[in-house]
Formats: C-alpha cells, sequence, structure tokens
C-alpha cells in the first residue's frame, strides 16, 4: 500500500509536467491541424538551453525559463514560417507529420553537432533532494517544484486562450477555420502564433525535464511516443483533455510499474489507448472531425 | 566492458540513408597498394558506430586502436610490414554493419578485421567473417548469445563472458563471514543481453546461500523514470541491491535512491557506475562512495604492457589517467594479441590466429587471457568500489588496491 | 478526378517492353558485377525498393501515411526465426525462402482487423495510430520472452549456401518480391482500385458520397502492403542471422520506405523503385567511406526537407511534368510556325 501511494504521487507529480508538454502539441493540432512530431526535439532543446545557461552561466534552471520561453516562441514561429506555411494545402496534413519528424532530426542533429552525444544532467543544489511526509512519503523538491510552475503555466495558457482577442482568435480558428476567416481573423498570423505558443510550452518542460532526468540529443525519440499518446487519449486538440490524460499517463505508468511489472506497464496504457481509439476515435475530450467515421 | 547500449528501443538514431550526404572525412586510407609482399603494409578492418548515440564510446574503442597502431608502428610494425587502420562506420545498424565487413572483406581485402562496436551488431558481423574464414577478435559482445553461435574464428577480449561479470561481486560477498552477509536482496535490472543476465547469475548465486530475494524486476530500456520502480525496491528494505545497468539507468537508480532517501548496506551495479569520469559527473561527486562494480582494467594495472598504454595515451590523447575509458584498453588488448601472435609464430594471417589463440595463455594489459574453442574466455573480472571519490579494485585480493568498505555510507 | 472513367488497358505494348527490359535487367545485374559486395548491395536496394514500392499502395495512392510499416516487418522477421529456429535441420536450404508466402499471408490477415479499426478515423489519425502499433509490437518483441527471446534476440539458421554464391539467393528472393510487388502496383494503378484509392486521397467524403466503398478498398491497399513488408522483413532476417526487437522492429525502416516513395514520386509506378535505387546505394556507400561525421543527421534532415518543400511530388513526377510541359511548348512553337493563324485560335 506505501508503495502504491508513492507511486500514486510520483505519477501525478511527473503527470503535471508531461501535462505541460502535451498541451503544446495538442494545441498545434488544434489550430493546424498538424501532428507535430517535433514536440519533444523542442523539449529537449529547451533542456540544452537551460544546462548551457546553468553550467555557463549559473543561472538557476527554473529562473531560465523567462529567457528561454520567449526564445522557443521565436523558434517556433521562425520554423512554421520557413517549414510549414509553404505547404501545399491539398496534401498539408500528411506532409506535415513528414516536415515535423525532419524538423525534429534537424534540432537532434543540430544538437549532436554542439553539444555531442554524451548523456547530459543538471545538477544543482536541491536536483537530489528531498523530504519525507506522513508515514515517510518521499517528495522530491524538484518534483514538486515541476508539477507547480506546471500547473502555472497551463493556468497561464488557460488564461491567454480564454481572455484575450489573441486567444479568441485562435478559439475560433481553432473551431471552425472557415468561419474565423469571415469573421476577419488573419488565419496564417494566428498559425504562427499558435505554433510558436505551443512550441514555447517546451521550454519550460524542457528545464524540468533537464532536471528530472539524464538527457542526450536522442532522448526525444521516447518523448514522441508518450506525447502523441496524451494527446490522443485526450482528445486531439483539446487542452484539458491533455492536461487530464498526462496526469492520467503519468499515474497509471508509474503505479503499474510499481504494482505489476516495469516492463509491461507500457503496454497498459497502449492498450488503454486502443481501446480508446476503438471505442471514441475522437479521444477522451475531443469533438468529432469532420471526414471521421 | 562497457556497452553502453544507450540507444531507446523504440528508436535508434536515424542512421541509414544518413550517410547519404554526409560531407565528412574519411577516417584512415588503406595502402593495399605495394606488391612487395615484405613491404606490404597488413591492413586491419574495423567497423565502429562513431555516429549517433554511440558516437563517445565507439570513439573511445578507435582511440585504443590507433594508439595500439602507432606503438606497433614505432616498434617496426609486424614481421616488418606496417599496420593501417580501416574504420568505418556502421551507423549503429545491423544493416550497415553486414555491408561493412563485406566490403572490407571482400571489396578492400583487408587482411585482418576485428570486432565492431557496438555489441548488439556482433553477432550479424562474427557471421560474415566466419563465412570468409576470417578471424574475430572482438572487444565488445560477450553475451550468451554471441558464444551460443559455436563460431570457431571468434574470440572475446575481456577477462570473461558478461554473464560472468557479476561472480565476482558473489565471490566477495559469499567470503564473508555469514554475520556480515546481506541477508534479503533486491535485482532491478534493464532487459538488455548484457545486463540482465549478469544480475541473475548473482541472483542464482545468492539464492542458493540463502540470501533471500525479495525484489526481481526487469525494466524496459525507454523506462524514462526509474523513480517508481526504485521506490519499489526500496519498499522492500533490501540490504543488498544487485543492478544489471547499462549506464543511464544507472545514473538514474543512483538519482532515484537518493530522492528517496534509501541507502542498502550494499549497492552493486553492473556496469554504468564503472566509469571513472561519467558517473560521478552525473550522479554528484559526493554521492558515488561505497558502489561496487565489475572492472577489467583500471589505470594503475600492472599487467603486461599497461602503464606503456597509459604513457602513451596521455602523450597522445591528453587528459589524466582516471579518466581513460576500459573500452580504448580493450581495444589496445585486441591489437596486443596479434603482435603477440606475430612474435609467437612468426606469421599473421588468419589461420594461424584461430589456431593459436584456442591454446595457450596470452598475457595482455587486462591480464592474462585464454579461450576455450567458441572464444569464450576463461579468467575473472575485478570487483571495483568508489572510495573517497575514486575507483579501486578491492577483490580479489591479490589484484586489489584498497580493501572493500564493508557497509556503505550513508548518502550526503 | 475521373471516377466515371472505365479503368484503362491492362497490358499495352510499351507496358510489355519495358516490363521485359526491367525483368532481364534484376536477372542480369549480378552477373554483369560478379562482386560480393555488390552483390550484397543489390540485395538491399532490391529488398527496400520492394518495400518502398508496397508502401505506396496505401501510402501513395491512398494517401494514408502509414508509420507503422516497420511493425510487419518485424512480424515477418519474428516468423521467420519461429519457423527456423538454430536447431532446424535444412535439407535444400531454400525452406526459410519456401515460407515467405505464408508468411506474407499472416501478415495480411493480420491487417485485416488493423486496417478496419485504424482507417476509420483520418490519414493523421491513421499516422498515429500505426506508429502506435509500431510501439506495442515492438514492446511485445521485447516481452513475450519465451516466443522472441526478448532483448536477448533470437537467432534463425544458418544459410547452408555455398560462399561462393551466399548473396545470390537471397538477392533473386528479393528480384521475384519485388517483380509481384511492381505487378500489383502496376495492377492497381490500372484497376478500379486504384482510381478508388487517388478518389479517397482527394477527398474521402465525396467518395464515400460517389459510392466508393472506401473502407473496403483502404483495407486491400494496406493488407496487400504490409503482405511485402513482412515478406522483406523474413528475408532479412534469413540474410541478417540474428535479430533484435529494436532493430526489427525500426521506426527507421518506415522512415526509410517513405523517404524513398516520396523522392522517386509517391503514387506513382517507378517512383519508390527510382527512390531505392538512388538511396540505398548512396547511403550504404557514403556510410562506409565518408560516416563517421557528426553531420549526418543534418544532411538527412536536410535532404527529407528538400525533397518535401522543393519536390513536393517526388523527382519522377517533377521531370515527367518538365518534359511535358517542354513537349507542349515546343508543338505550339511548331504549330504557330505552320501555321499563322494559330496564335487567334490558341488564346
Amino acid at each position: 500500500m506505501h508503495v502504491l501511494i508513492q507511486g500514486l504521487i510520483m505519477g501525478v507529480l511527473t503527470g503535471g509536467v508531461y501535462a505541460l508538454m502535451a498541451s503544446g502539441q495538442t494545441l498545434i493540432f488544434g489550430v493546424m491541424k498538424v501532428v507535430n512530431l517535433a514536440q519533444g526535439a523542442f523539449v529537449i532543446a529547451s533542456a540544452y538551453l537551460t544546462f548551457s545557461l546553468f553550467t555557463q552561466f549559473g543561472i538557476d534552471p527554473f529562473v531560465s525559463i523567462l529567457i528561454t520561453t520567449p526564445l522557443m516562441f521565436g523558434i517556433g514561429m521562425l520554423a512554421h514560417w520557413v517549414f510549414l506555411r509553404p505547404l501545399r494545402k491539398e496534401d498539408a496534413v500528411e506532409l506535415s507529420i513528414l516536415v515535423t519528424f525532419a524538423l525534429a532530426l534537424l534540432v537532434e542533429g543540430l544538437l549532436s553537432v554542439t553539444y555531442r552525444t554524451t548523456y547530459r544532467s543538471i545538477n544543482n543544489t536541491y536536483s537530489n533532494k528531498a523530504f519525507l511526509l506522513g508515514d515517510g512519503f518521499s517528495i522530491p523538491y524538484v518534483r514538486l517544484y515541476g508539477f507547480f510552475i506546471s500547473i502555472a503555466l497551463l493556468l497561464v495558457l488557460y488564461f491567454v486562450l480564454q481572455k484575450t482577442k489573441f486567444g479568441r482568435a485562435i478559439r475560433a480558428t481553432v473551431q471552425n477555420p472557415q468561419s474565423a476567416t469571415l469573421l476577419g481573423v488573419d488565419s496564417t498570423r494566428v498559425k504562427a502564433y499558435g505554433f510558436g505558443l505551443g512550441i514555447a510550452t517546451s521550454a519550460a518542460s524542457g528545464s524540468i525535464f533537464g532536471l528530472l532526468y539524464p538527457f542526450n540529443s536522442g532522448s526525444h525519440y521516447d518523448l514522441i511516443s508518450r506525447l502523441l499518446s496524451v494527446v490522443i487519449l485526450g482528445g486531439l486538440g483539446s487542452i484539458g483533455g491533455a492536461v487530464f490524460a498526462g496526469i492520467l499517463i503519468g499515474v497509471v505508468s508509474s503505479v503499474a510499474a510499481v504494482v505489476w511489472s516495469p516492463t509491461w506497464s507500457e503496454m497498459t496504457f497502449f492498450i488503454v489507448l486502443l481501446l480508446v481509439l476503438l471505442f471514441r476515435p475522437q479521444g477522451m475530450f475531443g469533438r468529432l472531425e469532420r471526414g471521421a467515421a | 566492458m562497457k556497452d553502453n547500449r544507450l540507444l531507446s528501443r523504440h528508436f535508434k538514431p536515424i542512421s541509414l540513408v544518413a550517410g547519404a550526404c554526409a560531407a565528412a572525412l574519411a577516417l584512415t586510407v588503406t595502402g593495399a597498394t605495394s606488391s612487395v609482399a615484405a613491404a606490404k603494409p597488413l591492413v586491419i578492418g574495423v567497423s565502429l558506430s562513431l555516429t549517433g548515440d554511440f558516437a563517445d564510446p565507439g570513439n573511445a574503442v578507435k582511440k585504443g586502436y590507433q594508439l595500439w597502431v602507432t606503438h606497433v608502428n614505432a616498434k617496426g610494425g609486424i614481421l616488418g610490414r606496417k599496420v593501417t587502420l580501416k574504420i568505418v562506420d556502421d551507423l549503429s545498424s545491423p544493416t550497415q554493419v553486414v555491408t561493412n565487413y563485406t566490403n572490407l572483406i571482400t571489396r578492400d581485402k583487408v587482411d585482418l578485421v576485428v570486432g565492431p562496436f557496438s555489441s548488439l551488431l556482433t553477432v550479424p558481423a562474427s557471421q560474415v567473417a566466419n563465412r570468409y574464414k576470417y578471424a574475430f577478435i572482438e572487444s565488445a559482445g560477450g553475451g550468451p548469445k554471441v558464444f551460443a553461435q559455436n563460431l570457431t574464428n571468434l574470440f572475446f577480449v575481456q577477462p570473461g563472458p558478461i554473464v560472468k561479470q557479476g561472480d565476482v561481486f558473489a565471490d566477495y560477498i559469499l567470503s564473508l563471514p555469514a554475520a556480515q552477509r546481506p541477508k534479503t536482496a533486491a535485482y532491478p535490472s534493464l532487459d538488455d543481453p548484457f545486463a540482465q543476465p549478469v544480475a541473475d547469475t548473482v541472483r542464482v548465486r545468492f539464492e542458493k546461500a540463502g540470501i533471500t530475494t525479495v525484489y526481481n524486476e526487469i525494466y524496459p530500456a525507454e523506462t524514462p523514470d526509474l523513480t517508481p520502480i526504485m521506490a519499489a525496491v526500496a519498499a522492500t528494505k533490501p540490504d543488498v541491491i544487485v543492478s544489471g545497468t547499462q549506464s543511464l539507468d544507472a545514473y538514474q537508480q543512483v538519482k532515484a535512491l537518493i530522492q528517496l532517501k534509501y541507502n542498502p548496506k550494499f549497492l552493486y551495479m553492473s556496469n554504468g557506475a564503472n566509469s571513472p569520469s561519467e558517473f560521478p559527473s552525473k550522479v554528484g561527486a559526493a554521492n558515488v562512495n561505497g558502489i561496487f562494480s565489475s572492472g577489467d582494467w583500471f589505470t594503475t594495472s600492472t599487467a603486461p604492457g599497461s602503464q606503456t598504454f597509459v604513457k602513451e595515451y596521455l602523450a597522445k590523447f591528453g587528459g589524466t589517467a582516471a579518466l581513460i575509458d576500459n573500452s580504448s584498453a580493450e581495444a589496445y588488448a585486441a591489437g596486443q594479441l596479434i603482435e603477440l601472435i606475430a612474435q609467437r609464430t612468426g606469421k599473421i594471417d588468419n589461420a594461424t590466429i584461430i589456431k593459436s589463440l584456442h591454446s595457450g595463455t596470452w598475457p595482455t594489459l587486462l591480464g592474462t587471457l585464454s579461450w576455450d574453442k567458441y572464444g569464450v574466455p576463461q579468467s575473472q573480472y575485478l570487483l571495483v568500489q568508489w572510495q573517497n571519490g575514486a575507483l579501486k579494485s578491492v577483490f580479489p585480493t591479490a589484484v586489489a588496491q584498497a580493501k572493500p568498505i564493508l557497509a556503505k555510507p550513508v548518502w550526503p | 478526378m475521373k471516377l466515371s472513367t472505365e479503368p484503362t488497358k491492362l497490358v499495352t505494348r510499351n507496358g510489355l517492353i519495358r516490363g521485359g527490359v526491367f525483368i532481364a535487367l534484376l536477372a542480369a545485374l549480378p552477373g554483369i558485377f560478379p562482386q560480393h559486395w555488390l552483390w550484397n548491395l543489390m540485395f538491399f536496394t532490391i529488398l527496400y525498393a520492394t518495400m518502398a514500392v508496397s508502401w505506396n499502395y496505401i501510402g501513395g495512392f491512398g494517401g494514408y501515411p502509414s508509420l507503422g510499416h516497420a511493425a510487419f516487418f518485424g512480424i515477418g522477421a519474428y516468423t521467420e526465426a519461429l519457423f527456423f529456429k538454430t536447431d532446424h535441420v535444412l535439407h535444400s536450404g531454400y525452406e526459410p525462402f519456401f515460407m515467405l508466402p505464408v508468411i506474407g499471408l499472416i501478415c495480411a490477415l493480420l491487417a485485416i482487423p488493423i486496417g478496419m479499426v485504424a482507417m476509420r478515423t483520418r490519414a493523421d489519425v491513421f499516422a498515429i495510430v500505426t506508429i502506435t502499433l509500431l510501439f506495442v509490437t515492438q514492446t511485445l518483441a521485447f516481452n513475450l520472452r519465451n516466443l522472441t527471446g526478448g532483448a536477448q534476440g533470437a537467432a534463425v539458421v544458418q544459410p547452408k549456401f555455398d560462399v561462393k554464391f551466399f548473396e545470390l539467393p537471397f538477392y533473386y528472393t528479393a528480384a521475384i518480391m519485388l517483380l509481384f510487388a511492381f505487378a500489383l502496383s502496376y495492377y492497381y494503378s490500372k484497376s478500379k482500385i486504384g482510381l478508388s484509392l487517388t478518389a479517397i486521397r482527394a477527398d474521402e467524403d465525396k467518395a464515400k458520397g460517389v459510392g466508393v466503398r472506401t473502407l473496403q478498398v483502404k483495407v486491400i491497399a494496406f493488407s496487400t502492403s504490409v503482405a511485402f513488408t513482412g515478406m522483406a522483413g523474413a528475408t532479412w532476417a534469413f540474410y541478417i542471422g540474428f535479430i533484435y526487437p529494436q532493430f526489427a522492429v525500426d521506426p527507421l525502416i518506415t522512415i526509410t520506405m517513405v523517404l524513398m516513395t516520396f523522392l522517386g514520386g509517391r503514387a506513382t509506378l517507378w517512383g519508390p523503385v527510382l527512390g531505392a535505387v538512388i538511396l540505398m546505394p548512396a547511403q550504404q556507400l557514403l556510410a562506409y567511406y565518408v560516416g563517421g561525421s557528426q553531420l549526418y543527421l543534418l544532411a538527412y534532415a536536410a535532404i527529407f526537407l528538400i525533397t518535401i518543400l522543393l519536390l513536393p511530388r517526388g523527382i519522377l513526377p517533377t521531370v515527367t511534368n518538365k518534359r511535358r510541359l517542354k513537349a507542349l511548348a515546343l508543338k505550339s512553337v511548331a504549330a504557330k510556325a505552320s501555321d499563322p493563324l494559330a496564335e487567334g485560335q490558341s488564346a
């Protein structure tokens, strides 16, 4: 029982970070119907940036989020402008999967040239510290901070989407691109900003990822499958769904690893995913899109 | 020793096609043009993973071979023939490794080949070499399936097969008086042909000696977070944790144990913890003390050629002796063998190498080696332990630099 | 969209000639270049060409980009390893090849339920579902230890071919598979199935509206496509001799097929073959000669991005389009020269 609760705690804390990563990816899908396979690569890029800022200038990994976020936003806008905007409309969806995959390779390639492929890890004064709660449950500080920062950023994202004019334009585009354009929304600009915003979420999650785990340029491959699963489970395009699915997946894989078997824990999770696709192809919180059966 | 299968199992570094326009340097060139047999250089072909996730350990192997070539050529080469290396990149792909050895043997007609890095590519590569009756001296792949092929041209250049790596730890624990021995043991292991069998061999011996198994699970290579697994380990409160690890997962296990504030009496990790530079930099230098691992070579070794190797290494590549990777020493040892065969037999060709290594004993910087008919080495590994921030050999006593510290110091 | 058009004639004189030359070339190549290392290269090239041609059925003609074909490559490889363990006694030595049709059939049958679930959704979700399928297959390959050997890997029986001709049985097997895959591709391109797939790719809702049995057509294309991928996997396993889950079920395999198809020209007959013939030797030889650079990933990403952004339709369609335009231009110039009134007419 003790193990179960400990697993549960770890699962929730980790899940919060996955939720933040996936929220960016699902936002990008919502706005542009692009399955962004490069999301994980940008998370790792942010982790490296955080690593450099910490080792070169001694900037605390959490503080560096303030620097990396606008930077990743800019990179996201640029990537959209160079690689995604030129795609021909009729096969943009199909090609964007390949383009974002190639983009992921490009980022990985740049990172391996810059940083080589040795594993890096950010070891600061509190990265291994933890406190004990209640009946001996260990709560690592990094995970706790990471979780709260993720939740805080998700709230900011929610606020931006709900309360600002830009957010309304994005939501209008998500719901119905044609009528949004008719209502005077500049869809190209919205898409560029949407993509930038989606990539920007990777900045914070990258900093936290770098504190939690050793990483190298190839670490993004594992994130691809995880994030895709979170995004589909939550329903493509639904940020609330991504948050819920992120935490759910954190908990399920953590608890399954503890009480059952680590090798099968990932499988449980794919089985859930397949069942969802079988009975609710639009995901738990997704709406049925045109063209779906 | 090191077999850093750092690759995620889902995706390997994109490598095929990749070479497709890699603008780069050809590594070393052959010179197989001369017509005079005596002056013809001896060309040794090898395929290494020089790009992608294996790049760093692959480069360590490359350094070992290059160092040996410089060393042997300074002494006038082998039987008067200058030695040259032909190093090609296999991009960590079995398809490419088959192509590389086929090309080395049938296109470039190299005189000898040595085994690839990484170890997962050893089996397909050894079959190509076997087909063309080439001797296959390799320093990376020592898993059970490599020897199960029953190839008579293969020789693994480490003290023993990988499964024996943990034996030295079991020997040490079982040499302790009963009161000091652990009562309960946990075995969290990576699902990997070169990690999990190590923990398993130790487990069988411990169980026979009456040490209760309280946790025994395998985790997959792509597990991003080992904290839940280590939480389950900690909950069973084992006296000893025997971890079948590679590298990344070893760092993660230690980090998780620190965060969970669980300090076992003994902690043994098959790999990862034996890296002199990487391990302290990943888990924090203050956290390494008391952790056991296995090794086949250490910088102060007095085995034949060891100190020359260290001197040459530092002269050529710089750095400090403590940072020399075992993989470099193992590659160098493979070279030493070739040199020794030429010395003893006065010949150097594949049939001679195969015949020679199947009998007799062969002193190298890894100690004295010998093989059975399928290339399984017959010596023993060393038990190493971190003491005051340095890696020391502690068992068997005959070759120990220091006495083992009994109970592991608590995490700082 | 020419939905109403009848399928074009299946056998033409030009087609027969081209087919004959293709077969003759495949048969004669090893004799023209009698060297082991070239045979090895030809084998891999033809094997990948088979996969690219068959990926094109669903990914090219149908516009459903499967990222999970590697799952079937792995299933094929492991089935071969299960049938032919190391203790299996080979008589003629060719038995592992005779098993290929059975393996193809197994993969095709497996693909039917999978396709029916995965293709209910849209093309982008299909891509994600197939990638998930790949992970599931790989996890199974790792975890079903009794069947697959797990992370320890599985050995396949050693081929007993004479070392002098070692690569040839593999090469000719791959060549025969390529011919079958190509013939089917040709059939699809000329038949109602091909038209239906094109219609689905253009606008699935509309296709359904005019009476195309979309699900059925998609499942047929998917299932025949993965049958060839499975057979290729089995042949590969026999050749390599030892398989690990991460190499047998490797997304890279899919990515290579996709890139070959895109480079040569998707939804064309010869495009995937062209892509394979360019990419495979280039990659293998350059890795051999100039590998060892950290720049290779960047180079790879660059080819990929350039192909998609600058040659979105691939080499073949771009070239033929240019030729056609040139021919048209020549024709109009000629017409102008012979008939001064043509200008007015053509305007």
